[in-house]
Parts: structure tokens; sequence; C-alpha cells
């Protein structure tokens, strides 16, 4: 079992003390990644929940440099010590609450000083940030974020004195000298100073400052006193000497009451700066500030996703421009020539300094697309290489990334539209759909150009040969308006050939063949339209092929037709199902084919090809289908019905999850196996098939996390059970859990029994039962007295009996 | 600005800059270049003037520098082949028919319609000999390929006659065709075979050393004779009538190999062309203007080209570096090709003449630091074998819309697309300015002038059918928002009158196609179910 697909933006990475190392928080782990190569070297294991702050312990001499210890905390209630190089868990310290942020003051101060501390007073202070979980209750008026003081020496944390409480907890920040620590809450900066000396006693002094708007991001100068702080609007403030009079030093306090004068430009109220000056230059939020180690500059970004650097004194600009994404995060390392730039597509660019040229990137899975409202439920985003294991998934910047689920790496790119992506401007192009063929030589892409006031819009359909060695694809044909000015509902691939057939719901189909069959030249192979075909100028809505490419299934809004591919000829029309098919797929190489509906009545059925009938159908809302291509095993994404979530006796069972997928063999509507997963919607499955004839069954998750795991297998129960055993709560990361075959769910399957009698004959029994009364076969139906007697029946609107 | 931008684009960038490009078009479905296609596209061509009426005839001479001979109206002209410019002219009594070179290239035949054959020095005006004894006009002339002293020459009169040619009598009349003799060919091998073709839809062979006047073989074509050749080997001939070619096998007892019917009209020239990779092919000109190469051995034609005219005529030149057409209207279709061989042989003999002036040349051509070519020198080097290329990463070359489009300056690089003239790229600007939401922002602010340009833009390509999509939409929209600004203005009355014009045009051929389509689809409908 594989999981993978984490986020590698949830708290900033930092870099190790040679800085050849980056350490990333990925959901439960810490992943260590070299930053030569931009490859994962290890990973640290231990917590149980999501890692949310990492502190690599700095070097204070040249010899410490190959010191690999780190400090981090997590939701987990525990904050624990490593050994990096290791990987070696050296500590574990159980705060007890769920932390959000911590900082440790010390070790940012003088060598001399923390080794007198230590050795002095043994103790290693920390600053947390935690959530009260006490006072949980939804809607209560409680502070849940406290601010409080651990000390990590102690082998025992006591409850720790708590210095600020907010409604939310909040990220700590800390200078750079290690003197000051704050946080940002609401449109104020709270400043303390870290008590000297290392005396238990001392109480941190605490100062505060205001604005008019949100504040998004503040930074320490690394010398002086000056905070530079981001707010909504994009602003930027700096504010010079802050904390003169409340913050002073013991012995020079006096000193500098005496010099305070009234007239301090831009400052507000009674806040103890010196000045405050204001530059405006980002359009949106500012999310990252950042002081250059010498603190002559400042770097900022936003959700522009440029790269801004201010020259402190002057005010003057640099730019890194057109990163493509919101930034959220920059990390200087210990080596002044390199930083890292963290985007919120999961990419975390290295920087070249000073010159700001990205040297490679470490890429994580790229979230899904924010699609037009219209294409919701509609685009299929994700495409799967069965034999490699790789998965095609479209991305905002109108790319089709590959990403390997085996060895969770990105491989490559494919610019899809030669377009720039701005963060935050309108969706004018979207790419709605990416499929692969079986093999994974061939891949297809529809994208859309939406029109400016009716004028200009434009469909194109696009297929693209894989380069032989290297992973990436090059286009081999476009084809503007397929079907006109129709969209594209659907593309699939002939299982053997390379042929391919695309729907559109402006009521035709059309085959493509590639003309490099005769010649082998894959250089200028090209794809020409073979046939087209429609079905009583109906909306075509899905299509898929058998497994021996024989037939071809396409859905015409609620009727299945099958047709011969190569002839052109409609072979026989499938019965009705009452809602439009989103979704077709031909359990693999028997004759049974599925059918997935979902608007406005869910439904999935199950047909018998060769006696053209329905098998079985459930009320289900199916988000994806697969089936193997060998066996006559298929298997579906089910998003759970909210009645049924919200059910008490269910309650416990799904936790928090939305969906399930169900693995049914053949023709039996009894599922072989259930498993419940979370955010299930725009999640995808498919099987995968490897080199040792292994069968595996991969999800990814409407988030793009992702699990492969064997359906067939024991072990991957075991291992499922340990995993679900650990997730806890809300904030689970673990995306997939196992939680029980099927007869382990006694509600859930009698409900469904029920469905499944109900629904085993071609006749749905609804509300109305005078529309489907005729649908399906001839063959099938009832002798006509039988028949008429219902007719009629159902004519006088006679109550049916509703089992539910 | 622009140099900075180049270096950027060298650099690792996370996005990239697009330059708008216009839609590509289809590409044909069949490989558009062969190497056989290659050669024959590669002969350039070369102007000539116009010789008013129709060239009957043209014959290269067999040595270097190949001259050619062209026979229109009652005149012969002699044209160097490397200049292509006429040298010297022949008049006869009355039209020329035909014209053949002896092997040494020091003679040329010539017969007209007044059934006279003449035989000329190259060098002199008047005729050598006259030999006169055709009753009808002649229409062929040949001598054969290797013997000096004969001549072979066929008429209306339908009588093929052997010449000797010193004593300007004939040795013997070939009798036999019922009707005129068109044309003939002697044999690449023996010099006593020819065949002749005529009228009577018949080619024979004969043997001049057989006195009894009875042909050897006798093929049938099926369609009047307009021209015969032999192909190199000697036992196989070609032959042209109505608008087919038929290839035969003489050795095999005149069985048909292969026949090339892909001409419309009736062929009227024959010739046999040796490609580079020593291969030959056929080559034939016929009255629909076209010239097909045709590759007897794989029976397939290879190419073929139009021409302007009705074709009369072909010539190649024997080292292939000519090629020449005749049209019925006087036009000579010449193409050349670069031979290079042919230079460096020029190149060798120099430097065999002038050794020392050679040396002389390299101590002139030494450069010195107060020479400019001195900065310049080996720049234009190229690479030997052996040297590892280090490519230099191009730049990316923006245009002057893009440019405007990278700084949001839209209207103006809509405007300065505009002035390009080039309708793709419009297009291209417009969409691209459809995707940034800024078309209808563009044409609300754009001034009088830059208003008609659109508008005259519109009014050329709205029709179109490859923009008409975004175009059509486009022009309602901008006929919508500026129409007070259009209204009542001189300038655009014009503009205006045309478009409502096109766009009255278009839907009359959309109906109109609509017809032809309701017509169609009821026979489409029947031949599907039979």
């Amino acid at each position: 079992m594989i999981r993978g697909g984490r986020s590698y933006v949830t708290s900033p990475p930092s870099f190790s003390n040679d800085a050849k190392r980056l350490l990333v928080c990925t959901g439960n782990t810490v992943s260590v990644f070299s930053a030569a190569t931009g490859l994962q070297i290890t990973s640290l294991e231990g917590h149980t929940a999501l890692v949310t702050t990492l502190i690599v312990v700095p070097a204070s001499t040249p010899a410490q440099k190959i010191l690999c210890y780190c400090w981090t905390a997590s939701l987990d209630g525990t904050i624990r010590h490593w050994d990096f190089s290791g990987p070696e868990l050296l500590k574990t310290i159980d705060a007890q609450l769920p932390i959000y942020s911590m900082v440790i003051p010390s070790l940012l101060s003088e060598p001399q000083q923390i080794d007198k501390r230590r050795e002095l007073s043994g103790k290693l202070v920390a600053f947390v940030s935690v959530e009260d979980i006490s006072v949980v209750n939804e809607g209560s008026k409680e502070l849940r974020g406290h601010i409080r003081r651990f000390n990590l020496a102690k082998p025992r944390v006591p409850r720790g004195d708590t210095l600020k409480e907010t409604a939310e907890p909040e990220s700590i920040v800390i200078s750079p000298s290690g003197e000051f620590f704050g946080i940002r809450h609401k449109c104020k900066i709270h400043i303390w100073d870290v008590p000297s000396g290392g005396s238990r006693h001392a109480v941190s002094r605490k100062m505060t400052l205001h604005h008019t708007k949100v504040i998004n991001a503040f930074a320490f100068h690394p010398t002086e006193r000056v905070i530079a702080a981001g707010d909504v609007t994009g602003r930027v403030l700096i504010w010079r000497g802050f904390g003169n009079r409340k913050l002073a030093l013991g012995n020079q306090k006096k000193k500098v009451r005496a010099t305070v004068d009234l007239d301090n430009p831009g400052v507000r109220g009674e806040d103890d700066t010196e000045s405050c000056t204001t530059w405006h230059w980002h359009s949106a939020e500012v999310n990252v500030l950042n002081f250059s180690s010498d603190g002559a500059y400042l770097y900022s970004g936003g959700r522009e996703g440029v790269l801004v650097v201010w020259q402190l004194d002057t005010g003057k600009k640099k730019f890194l421009p057109r990163i493509g994404s919101p930034l959220l995060y920059f990390v200087w390392s210990p080596d002044p020539t390199l930083s890292s730039v963290v985007c919120a597509d999961n990419q975390i660019h290295l920087l070249k300094m000073p010159s700001m040229e990205i040297l490679r990137t470490i890429s994580g899975i790229k979230p899904p697309p924010s699609l037009p409202r219209m294409y919701e439920g509609l685009a299929s985003t994700v495409a799967f290489d069965r034999s490699s294991g790789i998965a095609a998934l479209c991305t905002e910047n109108y790319c089709v990334q590959l990403y390997n689920l085996l060895n969770d790496r990105g491989i490559s790119e494919i610019q899809v539209c030669e377009r720039n992506h701005q963060p935050g401007d309108e969706i004018t192009v979207v790419v709605t759909a990416v499929a692969l063929s079986l093999d994974g030589s061939v891949m297809s892409t529809t994208e859309v150009k939406l029109p400016e006031d009716g004028i200009g819009g434009l469909v194109s359909l696009k297929f693209w040969a894989s380069e032989p060695d290297s992973k990436t694809f090059t286009l081999s044909t476009i084809v503007y308006e397929p079907h006109r000015d129709a969209r594209v509902s659907a593309i699939a691939f002939h299982p053997t050939r390379s042929m391919a057939v695309s729907t559109s719901f402006g009521g035709d189909f059309k085959i493509w063949v590639c003309n490099s069959d005769k010649k082998q030249t894959d250089k200028d192979s090209s794809w020409i339209c073979h046939a087209v075909g429609s079905y009583k100028k109906k909306p075509m809505t899905a299509a898929a092929f058998s497994g021996d490419g024989t037939v071809l299934a396409v859905a015409a809004e609620n009727v299945i037709t099958l047709w011969n591919p190569d002839k052109n000829i409609l072979l026989s029309v499938l019965g009705t199902t009452l809602t439009p098919v989103t979704k077709l797929c031909f359990a693999g190489k028997s004759e049974f084919l599925v059918s997935a509906s979902h608007f406005p009545r869910p439904e999935l059925s199950v047909w018998n090809t060769s006696k053209l009938s329905l098998s079985w159908s459930y009320g289900l809302r199916i988000e994806a289908v697969t089936s193997a291509v060998d066996s006559s095993a298929f298997a579906v994404l089910a998003v759970i019905p909210k009645s049924f979530k919200t059910d008490e006796s269910n309650e416990n069972i799904f936790r928090g999850r939305d969906g399930a997928i169900l693995l049914f063999n053949g023709s039996d509507p009894k599922p072989v196996s259930i498993w419940t997963v979370i955010k299930a919607k725009g999640g995808s499955i498919s099987f995968l098939e490897g080199d040792k004839s292994q069968l595996r069954l991969a999800y990814v998750s409407g988030s793009r996390e992702y699990v492969v795991f064997d359906p067939n297998s024991d072990e991957s129960h075991e291992r499922s059970a340990v995993d679900y055993d650990s997730l806890t709560g809300l904030e689970e990361t673990g995306d997939a859990g196992y939680t029980s075959l099927y007869g382990q769910l006694p509600d859930y399957d009698k409900k469904r029994m029920e469905d499944v009698d109900s629904l085993a004959t071609p006749f749905i029994s609804s509300e109305r039962p005078w529309e489907t009364i005729f649908s399906g076969s001839t063959l099938n139906f009832p002798p006509l007295q039988k028949l008429c007697a219902e007719f009629f029946e159902s004519l006088m609107e006679k109550r049916t009996a509703v089992v539910e | 600005m622009e140099e900075e931008l180049r270096v950027r684009l060298n650099d690792h960038q996370v996005s990239k800059v697009f330059p708008v490009k216009p839609k590509s078009t289809a590409k044909p479905v069949s490989e558009s270049e062969t190497p056989e296609s290659r050669y024959w596209s590669s002969f350039k061509n070369h102007s000539t003037p116009n010789l008013v009426s129709s060239v009957a005839a043209l014959a290269f001479s067999p040595v270097h520098p190949h001259s050619l001979a062209v026979a229109h109206s009652a005149t012969v002209s002699l044209f160097s082949s490397q200049s292509l410019s006429s040298s010297r002219r022949f008049s006869f009594r009355d039209v020329v028919s035909s014209v053949c070179f002896r092997s040494d290239g020091a003679l040329f035949a010539a017969c007209d319609l007044s059934g006279v054959v003449q035989v000329f020095d190259i060098k002199e005006r008047m005729a050598l000999r006259t030999l006169r004894s055709h009753s009808a006009p002649a229409r062929f002339v040949k001598y054969p390929v290797q013997d000096k002293l004969h001549l072979v020459s066929g008429g209306d009169d339908g009588v093929v006659k052997y010449w000797d040619v010193a004593g300007a009598t004939v040795i013997s009349d070939l009798l036999g065709h019922k009707d005129y003799v068109r044309c003939g060919d002697c044999s690449p091998v023996n010099d006593s075979m020819l065949v002749t073709g005529s009228y009577d839809h018949t080619v024979k062979v004969w043997d001049a050393r057989v006195h009894t006047s009875n042909w050897i073989a006798e093929i049938n074509h099926g369609l009047p004779v307009e021209d015969v050749v032999y192909l190199p080997s000697g036992g196989m001939i070609a032959t042209a009538g109505g608008n087919s070619v038929k290839v035969w096998d003489l050795i095999g007892g005149g069985k048909m190999v292969c026949s090339m019917e892909s001409h419309n009209k009736t062929v009227t020239s024959l010739r046999v062309a040796r490609m580079e990779s020593a291969e030959s092919r056929l080559v034939s000109v016929a009255l629909d203007g076209y010239m097909k190469v045709f590759d007897y051995g794989r029976a397939k034609v290879t190419y073929s080209m139009r021409f302007p005219a009705p074709l009369m005529s072909l010539g190649l030149s024997p080292d292939g570096s000519t090629r020449v057409i005749g049209g019925s209207n006087g036009m000579v279709f010449a193409g050349k090709k670069k031979v290079r061989d042919v230079v460096g042989g020029q190149k060798k003999s120099l430097n065999l003449w002038s050794l020392i002036s050679d040396v002389d040349e390299s101590r002139r051509r030494a450069l010195r630091p107060t020479y400019f070519r001195y900065f310049q020198r080996g720049q234009s080097e190229k690479p030997s074998k052996d040297d590892y290329l280090v490519k230099e990463k191009k730049g990316l070359k923006l245009t002057r819309h893009d440019k405007l489009l990278k700084k949001f300056r839209h209207k103006e690089a809509l405007v300065s697309v505009l002035e390009e003239k080039k309708p793709a790229n419009v297009v291209a600007v417009m969409e691209e300015l459809v995707a940034r939401r800024k078309l209808m922002k563009c044409v609300s602010n754009m001034e009088e002038g830059e208003l008609g340009m659109l508008l005259g833009f519109l009014q050329r390509y709205c029709t179109v059918q490859r923009y008409s999509g975004l175009l059509m939409g486009l022009t309602k929209k901008v006929l919508e928002t500026r129409a007070e600004d259009i209204k009542g203005k001189n300038e655009f009355k014009g503009l205006l009158r045309n478009l409502k014009r096109e766009v009255n045009q278009e839907i009359r051929i959309q109906q109109s196609l609509l017809e032809i389509q309701g017509v169609i689809a009821p026979l489409m409908r029947i031949a599907g179910r039979s």
C-alpha cells in the first residue's frame, strides 16, 4: 500500500545547517530532500497528526555544521527532537494539546549564551501556540488559541503559563536574533521580549502595534528594532524602533525615555515606535515577508506570485516575476547563495541568490484546477497510465502534470495551452479533460476557451504522442472545434489500436484514428477523423470501448447505443436509464457494461450487452468507474449520501468520510469489498496493472492525495487498519482508510440488499412507474396481461408503497 | 529592453513567454516531399523570350555545352543552354515540325510542312543539304544515335524514308503505315533499328538493313500515336497516344508492360530522363498543361507539375541540368538546376592554369590588423565533421504586437497587428484579447481612424470560413457598440456598404449550399441503404 500526494506547503520548510538538505513537513512526516538533486533522501516518521512546526537547531560554530538536530511540533500534541541524519527520534515531549506553532528563542541567541544557559539552568524554553481542546464546543465564544511557555528540558512538561489567549491558534514569529517573538491577531501585532538571563521567573513584557487592516504576515529585522508587516490589501508597513519604551533593556530604560518625542510620523495612536512607513506595490494580500540576513533587503510576496525585493533604505524594488502561483513562504538557507520559495501549487523552488534564478524545483502533486461552475462534475481531470502507475493530472496553469504514483514524484509537466497562469485572474481557458490510452503512449486533452460577450469561444481537442524514453508528451495533432462549437463530453481510447472516440453535447461522436499505423515513423503521426455518428441528434455524454475493442458504447443522454467502431454501424440500442448517463465502462472483457448517472437522480446500473438487458442497479452517486483489463472485476467510487451519513448508528463507521470504493465482480450485485474514503468528491480511481501482474487499485482524492493498494490481499488490510486507528479527528491527512470487508457493515448491507431486491429486474420501481415501465428490451417484458394491468394501474396514479 | 528580455528567457523560468500564434492549418495527409519530387522541383524557373507561335519541337545537342534547338513557326532558334538566350536563327519556307541534332552536335536536321528535310551546320546560315522526296508535310526527322551519315524521316504521306545525307538520296522507302506518320525514334543500341508511330494506331519497328520495306514488328496502341521513344535498354519502347502512355516490351514479342493514363488530354511529347541516381523515368507533357514523371519500373506517377498553357514539346538536356517545355502559345518553360560538379571542374582547370597567380593571391589575402575583415575572420567558418557543436539557445523573437501585449497595451497591439495586414495574426491577437476579456474594451476605445481600419479588416475577412466564427460575432458587436460613431460618417459609408454586400452574398451562398444539401441528402440516404 502506497500513500502519497501529500501537501508540501502546510508549514514552512527548513534548510539543514550545511544547506545541502531541505526538510519539508509532509502530513504526518517530515521529508528530507537533497537540495542538489531535489529528490527525497529520507523521512522522519513518528507523529500521528499533521506536523506544524519544524525547527532545525542552528549551528553556532563551523564545526557544528554537521550536526543534524531538529525539533518538530505536531497537532497530535507532542514535541519531538530528532537527529535527521539517522534518522533517529531522540526525545518526545507530550504537551497534551494540539500545537499549531512553536518557537525556541534560546536556539537563536548567541552561542556562548546558549551553552552557558544549558549548562547553568539545563533548560530550553519554547513558546508554543496551542489549541485548548477542553473548550472545543462548536460555536462557543471561548478563546481556544493559547500562547504558552514550555520548558523542553524537563522530562514532564507542566501546563505552562499562558501569555495570551486568542480565538483561534495563531502562528508565532520570532526575530532572527531570538530577542523578540510575536503573533498577529486581526489588525494587531502583539510582541513579547524573551526574558534574558534565563531566570525562570522573568516575565515576558508585551507591546502591541495597531493597523487598520487585517495583517497577514510580519517579520522582524535581524539586527535592528524594525518590523515589517503585510496586510490583506497588499500594503507593506515598516515600523522602525519599536518597543524603545516598553521593551527597552533595563540599563537603557531611562535614557531612551528621555529622548522620546511626540511626533512619530505615521505611527498610529499610542504605539511604541519611532516611525511607520508604508509601501504599496502588491495588488492582493501579502503572504510572505522576510528580511535578508544582513537586514538590507526585505523580500515580500503574495497572491500575484511575484517575489519583490525591497531595498530597505531607499524603497527601490527588484522582482522575480511570473512564478505563476501564490507564494506562501520564503526561507533562507545557511548558504547565502541559496534560498527557497514555497508556492501554493505544491512546488518548492530553490532560488540562487542574489540573482533570484530558479535552480530547481521540488514538485509535489499539483492541486486540481478551479473550474467554472458549469464544468464542475463534468471535467475528468485525472487519467492513469495503468502499466507504469503514472497519473496525468490537469493543473491550474493549463498544464498536465505527470506524476508517478508508485514513487511519489513529479515527472514532468506538459503545457497544454500556450498561456501563462496568473493567480487571481478570471478563468477564461479551461482544460476540461485528459485521457490516456491503455498503454500510455497517447494522451488526449480538450480545452475550452470561454467566449467574451458571446464572441470568440473555441473548443479544441489535442492528441499527444509520448516520447520514447523521457516520460513526456509532444503535440501530435490539434483539432479545432472537433464538434463545431459544442463541447466535448468524453474521450475514450481503444484498448489495443490507436483509435479514440470523442463525444460531444452537440449530438455527435467522432472516431479518430492515427495514420501512423502503417508507417513506422512516429514523427509525423497525426490523427484524422475516421467516422462520425449520431443518434437521434441527442447529446452524447459518455463513451467506452469494450475490452477487446470490437464494440463501442456511446451514451446518447439516457440511451446507451452500441456501435461497431470500424464500420461505424449501429449494432443495437441498450434500453434507457432515467437520467443522462455520465460515465460508461465495460467490466473488463466480460459482456457487462457499467453506466453511471448522477443528475437529477443518481444511479449506477450494470447492463448485460449480450442479452441487451439491465442486470441490476443502485441509487448511488458515482464519481468514477474503473475496470480491470483481464478479469471482470470493476470498482466504483461512490459518494455516500448525506442522509445515510448522519444516521446515528453510521456516524462512527464513517467518521467524516464522504465516499466509498466498492469492488464488484462481474454481474454479482453484491460488492466484494468496500473501503470508505475521505474527499471523494472530484476524486478518481483506477486499476493499475504492474509488471508482476499484480492488480492494484489507485485512488486520487478530490484534493489530490492518493493511495495505491492491493484490493485482494490481507496485507493491505492490516496496514491500513493501523492507519485507520491512527487517524483522528478532522485533521487526518491519510485519505483512504480501509474500514472493513463486506460482512462488517451490517446496516449498510441490509440497506443495499433491499435495493438489490427491488432493482434486480429491468424495471425500476419509482414513484411514477409509467415513465419506466417500457424501458429495457422488449424481450424482457412480462406477459401482456400483466403489463396491461400494471400500465393502467400506473395511469390511475394509485400510490405505490414506497419502501423508504 | 529586447536584449534584457532575451537574456532572461535563456534562464530557467517557471513560466514562459508565449507569443501569439495563429492557428495552425491542416497539413496534407500525404507526404509532400519525396526525393523524387525534390529532384523535379529543384529545376529553377528561368525566364525565356516568348516565341509567339506554338513550339513544335525541342532538341538538345548531345555534346557539351548542349545547345538547344527550338522549332517554332517557320524558324529554328538555337539557344545556349547556359544562359538560355537565343544565339542564332534559321528560317524555313514553311512551319517547322521536327528538329534533331547529329551525334557530334555539329549538324542538325529539320523538316517542315512543305515536306522538305534540311540539314544545317550550326555555325552556318545556309542549309548544307535539302532533301526533297516527301509528297506531303514531313512530321519527323531523326538522326540514328551514332550514325552520322543517314537520316530517318516520316510524313503525312505515310511513308518512312531512310536517307543517305551526303548524296541527298532516299535509300529506302519504308511502306506500311496507313495514315499520317507523326513520330519515330532510333534504337540507342543499334543504328539501323527504328520505330515509327502513326495515326493508324500502330507503331511499327523497322530494320533499315532489310530492303524489303517490310516492318519487323507491329504494335497497336489503340489510339493515334503522337510520340514514341526507345527506353535506354533498347528492348523496350514507350508510346504516347490519346491521353495514355504505354510501355511495350519489343523483345518479348510486343507485350504491353504497363500503361499510364493520368493525363486528361492528348499527350504530345515523351522523353526519357535520367535522374541523379541513374534511374530513368518517362516524362510526358500533354495538352492539359501537365508534365508527369512516370516511373515505369514501379508503374507509378511520381511527380506532376502544372503549366499555364497546353504543352506541345519537351526537351531534357543529356546532362540532366535543364528541362525545357514548349507551350502552344509560344511560351518556353525552362527550368535549370545548379550543377555543382561542373563548377568544381572549372575551378580545377582554373587552378591548373594559374598556379602562380594562386600563390600570389594567397599572399594578397593575408589579413592584417589594419583590415576591417581581420576582425571578422573565421566568423563564417563552417564546422568540420569532428567538431563538437555547442548550440546557443535561441532567444525568442517577439513581434511588435507581442511586446505590446506583454505590456498590457491591448488596443495598441490590436492596431499594430491590423496595420500588418496578416489576417491570421490579427485573428490570433483577437483571440488572445478574448482570453484576456479585453476585446470589447479595445473596440470601445478605438479612435475613428483605427475603427475604420478595423471595419475594413472585418469587411474583408468576416466571411472567410476560417475566421468567420469569431469575426461575424465581432462585426455585430462593433456595429452595435460604435453605432453613433459610425453613423453618418462619410468615410465609413463605403465600408458599410461593402460589408453589407459581403454578408448578403454569404447568406446567398449558404442558402444555395443548403439547397444542394437538400438535394444530396436523400441520394446519400438511398446509397447508404443499398
